[in-house]
């Protein structure tokens, strides 16, 4: 919307009237037509302008009905742009949870001398509790580190053959920031502790599944800016069509004092309209593709013993998509009918 | 109610469309504009109605330079004035009534209180019982007929109608006369451009004559 009037400009201030009146510009002295002249109340006004609003956005309605094969392309256009970026986001959305897990299971592996006895190794689990960046510990005794080392391997009887337990006492540390910097250093601190053998920190694995969600970010981002300009386009470009086709009657209402914002109304809501049906779309594209690929999802997770369901849109994210697949809509149309009207002059 | 004072108006740097116009048209008068095609008579109504600025000089309407209008303001303006066009302007994808109701579609008068201004308006104009009609099964007379209702259905204070019986045979012409002068004869102020001589110099109303841009003739002026 322009901003009203300078002051220079309010010397025609009889002219002049607010936006959405119907205020005469033209003195009228005949008695019998001063009601007329008056102008409408506020909310007679509001009025008007709901009506508008309401009759505009049914009209573009049936304006898609009516012709439903273009205007389902057209949607189906929108709808695949939007798929890509939704179904990214969705892969990411689980990989997030992942994520979470794997923050989880970030520990450092403190290994005792062989020297070391039990006493030793609670007066060291103490010293490395009173690290400020240690979160907890977990004091893994040699026989406990033989138990679960035997489990993991299924090696019970070449293990059995040993005389004497070769494994160390261990202490398990849950660091407060899995930040790998800072996991690196408390490692080194760690390791000056006298009766420490070694520290073990594998970070390599989680820093590299980190880079990758990372990686997978980014592309979601710069496909959704993408994908969301693909749709600006071609909402854009059909508005552009449908205005260049209602071009006449556009001169028309301008002639006989209609308001820009009167004028683009009915293609807004052509663009929400279309942005909407795009949205749906995609909802059931992603359905779709979910039940296409739910089976060998499933089938494969079990394979590795685990349970892993693909994502699915909840009603928040189901409304995030409509919302933002209107609103595209929308701008596309008050992109294309902005960029236009300044082209059409009455003739 | 319109003033031109020493008004010209070029076309691309060149061509003069208009030059030197000076008159007064008061309120509740009807003139005729006249002259020959290309004598400036449309170019001279697009600035009454701010298609176009003048020029040089003002175009005062109502008191007011309407060259100082915000655009924003522009609307508002416009919808003070009524005018019929040659071509009718009119939808073809729409009933007559709506045609009609255009205007008042715009303006966000009140469904119920719509209709009842364009029914009168149909009526004045003799073409109620077609309301239903698509502008495209009406004959040529007919249709400047709702073009004559769509300009007044909303009561404007000034009328203008370019060519308005251009295509019209003489008894038809008059007839589209006639209503206007009904119009003019309840205070509206009516300026019609028309080269029809024989038709106007019948009417005896003020006639304005323009050739080359000029304003050559003031005849008949109260």
């Amino acid at each position: 919307m322009r901003p009203s009037a300078t002051p220079k400009r309010q010397k025609g201030a009889a002219l002049k009237a607010p936006r959405g009146s119907a205020k005469p510009a033209v003195e009228n002295k005949a008695p019998r037509r001063g009601a007329r002249s008056q102008q409408p109340r506020f909310s007679s006004r509001l009025r008007a302008w709901g009506r508008h609003h309401r009759s505009m956005a049914w009209d573009s309605f049936l304006r898609l009905v009516r012709y439903p094969v273009g205007n389902l392309l057209t949607m189906l256009a929108i709808a695949i742009a939007l798929v890509l970026p939704a179904a990214l986001w969705l892969t990411l959305d689980s990989a997030r949870l992942l994520d979470a897990e794997l923050e989880e299971s970030a520990t450092l592996t403190v290994y005792l001398e062989l020297t070391a006895d039990d006493a030793q190794a609670l007066r060291i689990e103490e010293a490395v509790n009173a690290e400020q960046s240690v979160l907890e510990t977990q004091l893994i005794s040699a026989e406990q580190g033989m138990a679960e080392f035997q489990q993991a391997l299924g090696l019970d009887d070449a293990l059995a053959g040993l005389e004497d337990n070769p494994l160390p006492i261990s202490i398990v540390v849950r660091p407060e920031s899995v930040d790998p910097v800072a996991m690196q250093q408390l490692a080194t601190t760690l390791e000056a502790l006298s009766g420490v053998d070694e520290v073990r920190v594998d970070l390599a694995w989680v820093e590299r599944l980190r880079n990758l969600a990372d990686l997978g970010r980014r592309v979601a981002l710069a496909l959704g800016a993408l994908f969301g300009l693909g749709v600006l386009l071609v909402v854009g470009n059909t508005i552009r069509l449908s205005v260049e086709s209602r071009r006449r009657e556009i001169e028309v209402v301008m002639l006989i004092g209609a308001t820009h914002a009167f004028v683009r109304r009915p293609f807004l809501y052509s663009g929400a309209w279309y942005g909407l049906g795009g949205g749906l779309l995609a909802l059931c594209l992603l359905g779709l593709g979910n039940h296409w690929l739910s089976m060998p999802v499933a089938a494969l997770a079990a394979s590795y013993g685990a349970s892993f369901s693909l994502p699915q849109l909840d009603a928040t994210g189901s409304t995030i998509l409509l919302s933002c697949s209107t609103l595209l809509g929308w701008l596309g149309a008050w992109l294309a009918v902005t960029r236009h009207l300044s082209s059409i002059r009455p003739r | 109610m319109i003033a031109f004072e020493h008004v010209g108006k070029r076309y691309g740097g060149r061509f003069e469309a208009l030059a030197h116009l000076n008159f007064r048209i008061a309120r509740g008068e009807m003139v005729f504009l006249t002259g020959h095609s290309g004598a400036g008579k449309s170019s001279l109504l697009r600035l009454i109605m701010r298609l176009e600025k003048p020029s040089r000089g003002r175009v005062v309407v109502a008191g007011h330079d309407i060259a100082q209008l915000h655009a924003s303001q522009v609307p508002f303006y416009r919808r003070q004035i009524g005018v019929v066009f040659q071509d009718h302007q009119l939808l073809f994808d729409r009933t007559v009534f709506h045609n009609v109701a255009l205007p008042l579609e715009i303006q966000g008068v009140e469904p119920r209180e719509a209709a009842r201004r364009v029914r009168a308006a149909l009526d004045k104009v003799g073409l109620l019982h077609r309301e239903k009609a698509l502008p495209i099964e009406l004959s040529g007379g007919e249709q400047q007929r709702v073009g004559i209702a769509r300009a007044v259905v909303n009561k404007p204070a000034l009328l203008l109608a370019d060519e308005p019986t251009g295509n019209l045979d003489p008894q038809l012409s008059a007839d589209i006369m006639a209503l206007f002068e009904d119009f003019n004869r309840i205070g509206t102020t009516v300026m019609i451009a028309s080269h029809d001589l024989a038709l106007i110099a019948r009417l005896r109303h003020r006639i304005l004559r323009l050739s080359d841009g000029r304003l050559v003739a003031d005849e008949g002026a109260v």
